[in-house]
């Protein structure tokens, strides 16, 4: 029988949701990110849960952290090294491929899973990481579209991480830049895209998902201690939560300790504790 | 043979007021900034940039009021977030962004390394890249019929890089532990008119002879070579040096009012009347030492 951790943080449980979304997947893809949360969200928790499902479920997946293969998860060099390519590069691993090699696997259709984050996403999952505001006189003009349209558009399936507050979960996102389902419906498919998306949307609440039919984001699973009315009143759309929605499933006690001593033992990927 | 090698002043009057440049590097990894600082010093205006995943290159050239146009997929400070200046310009109307992703951005230096026309795009589909960049068509694959986007080449009239080592005919070495992304500087220098690349070292014509496999752009490419150690400073380079957070930070923050960045230019780059004086104001080979990277 499963034994269930009575004490976790956030960052661990969305971790651990990532590990078990992994189980059946033959790769992941981070990108090296930005700093502060973006980074925790978008490159140090994937990195974390990936390395728990290399572990546990499925020693077969690779992480492609950026144009390095599987790196040796015990030695990640310190946080201040991660904007040291010199160190990245000595920081061993099976590949460090090139920059162009992982262009053309996404291109041929070989990235099973993304992972990343984004500034505002709306009820049909599109994301925007371009500007917010009017396009042309932008209120905030963000970083640009970076790798996240192509995350969309060629992997198999996009996972987002995202800290639930209104301004970020928007009726309609002011800048597509990552594809999600457009309008709702068959919109997507018509747009002339066959296959991808965004799959899961995992915040500090719950587990997003999209209903089968109408494409509109939905509540998978609700994170334990947190009410359906919390989740609403944090998401800036009506959001679609069913009547007997799940409970997100807890970290065992064995993936607790695993993310604590082997993972990430100095608090580097999922943030201080 | 005929020697490429000349100071960062003549180099510099390649590129024109109008002209369209590409910078090779990745946000604030091995940019080739003294470079940079001396198209500030020319007064350069009215540039077209061509980049892919651009930094404080950008930023700083949007700040002092040279660019027109840039074509990118990202401009950032990297683990410092938002390029405040180049924000400003175009929150404010005065910069034109030509948006691209990623793989479109950097795809476009590989096509006008080929040769050709365009690149095909699968990528782009409903997204509102297609709404804003006029540049883009769509065309029928005429083997399977599939819909795809043509995203047209980059072809600059000038590229600038920052590199490890070259010869003084401008044959340009870089080295096995370089940051990968050099895969794009290579196509960069190839597809354009132009190229003009600062090193950290100017090595013998034998060292060339005795390492081919480390010469990745060979001299027929390169038009200029410049010997400026530490070049790329405040960004990374490599095995060279890390990059300086406490200068970039000091940057960063500067760059957030006009008046301010006014002060850093006056102070980092139009008051030094070279690299050398650059260099001194910074903190000089007391500073860089602390630069160095771990495990050597």
């Amino acid at each position: 029988m499963k034994r269930y951790a009575k004490d976790y943080t956030i960052e661990e449980l969305m971790a651990t949701i990532i590990s078990r979304e992994m189980k059946k997947s033959r790769n992941g893809f981070i990108g090296t990110g930005t700093g502060g949360r973006t980074y925790t969200l978008a490159v140090g928790i994937p990195l974390a849960g990936m390395s728990l499902t290399r572990m546990t479920t499925n020693p077969d997946m690779a992480i492609l952290f950026s144009y390095k293969v599987n790196p040796v998860i015990e030695e990640m060099p310190s946080p201040d090294s991660l904007t040291s390519p010199h160190e990245l590069m000595n920081w061993r691993c099976e590949a460090n491929l090139a920059y162009d090699a992982i262009f053309m696997m996404a291109m041929r259709g070989e990235i099973d899973v993304g992972f990343g984050s984004a500034a505002q996403i709306d009820k049909f999952g599109n994301a925007n990481i371009v500007a917010i505001g009017n396009y042309k006189k932008p209120k905030i003009r963000l970083i640009g579209c970076i790798f996240q349209t192509e995350h969309f558009a060629l992997f198999n399936r996009e996972i987002l991480l995202l800290d639930h507050e209104r301004r970020n979960f928007v009726e309609k996102v002011d800048f597509i830049s990552g594809v999600g389902y457009l309008e709702g419906g068959d919109s997507r498919r018509e747009a002339g895209l066959r296959r991808g998306g965004p799959d899961k949307i995992i915040t500090n609440l719950a587990v997003l998902g999209f209903d089968e039919k109408t494409k509109r984001v939905k509540v998978v699973s609700l994170h334990p201690g947190v009410k359906p009315k919390m989740v609403q009143e944090n998401t800036g759309f009506e959001l679609a939560i069913p009547r007997d929605v799940p409970r997100t499933e807890p970290p065992t006690v064995e993936e607790v300790e695993l993310l604590r001593t082997k993972i990430d033992p100095r608090h580097i990927m999922l943030g201080p504790s | 043979m005929m020697e490429k090698i000349t100071t960062l002043e003549k180099a510099s009057r390649l590129v024109r007021s109008g002209s369209s440049i590409a910078i090779g590097g990745f946000t604030v990894y091995r940019k080739p900034m003294a470079f940079v600082r001396q198209l500030l010093r020319d007064d350069v205006r009215d540039l077209t940039l061509l980049g892919w995943s651009s930094g404080i290159d950008v930023d700083m050239l949007a700040g002092a009021g040279g660019l027109r146009r840039v074509e990118v997929s990202y401009v950032g400070l990297d683990f410092l977030g938002l390029a405040p200046s180049y924000r400003r310009a175009v929150e404010n109307g005065e910069l034109q962004v030509i948006e691209y992703t990623e793989l479109t951005s950097a795809a476009r230096f590989k096509a006008g390394s080929m040769g050709m026309t365009f690149f095909p795009a699968k990528s782009l589909f409903g997204s509102d890249v297609l709404k804003h960049n006029p540049d883009i068509r769509e065309f029928k694959c005429p083997f399977t019929g599939e819909m795809f986007h043509a995203v047209p080449a980059a072809k600059p009239d000038v590229t600038i890089l920052h590199a490890p080592m070259a010869d003084v005919y401008g044959n340009v070495v870089y080295l096995p532990t370089s940051n990968r992304n050099i895969e794009w500087d290579i196509p960069m220098a190839e597809c354009a008119g132009k190229v003009v690349v600062t090193v950290e070292k100017i090595v013998d014509y034998n060292y060339v002879l005795s390492a081919p496999l480390l010469v990745k752009i060979p001299r027929f490419k390169v038009d200029a070579v410049v010997e400026l150690p530490y070049g790329a400073h405040p960004t990374d380079h490599d095995s060279y040096y890390k990059m300086d957070k406490e200068h970039l930070r000091i940057y960063a923050e500067a760059s957030r009012s006009p008046e301010a960045f006014k002060r850093y230019l006056d102070e980092y780059v139009y008051g030094p009347s070279d690299h050398w004086e650059y260099m001194e104001k910074v903190g000089g080979i007391k500073r860089m030492m602390k630069l160095r990277p771990a495990g050597g």
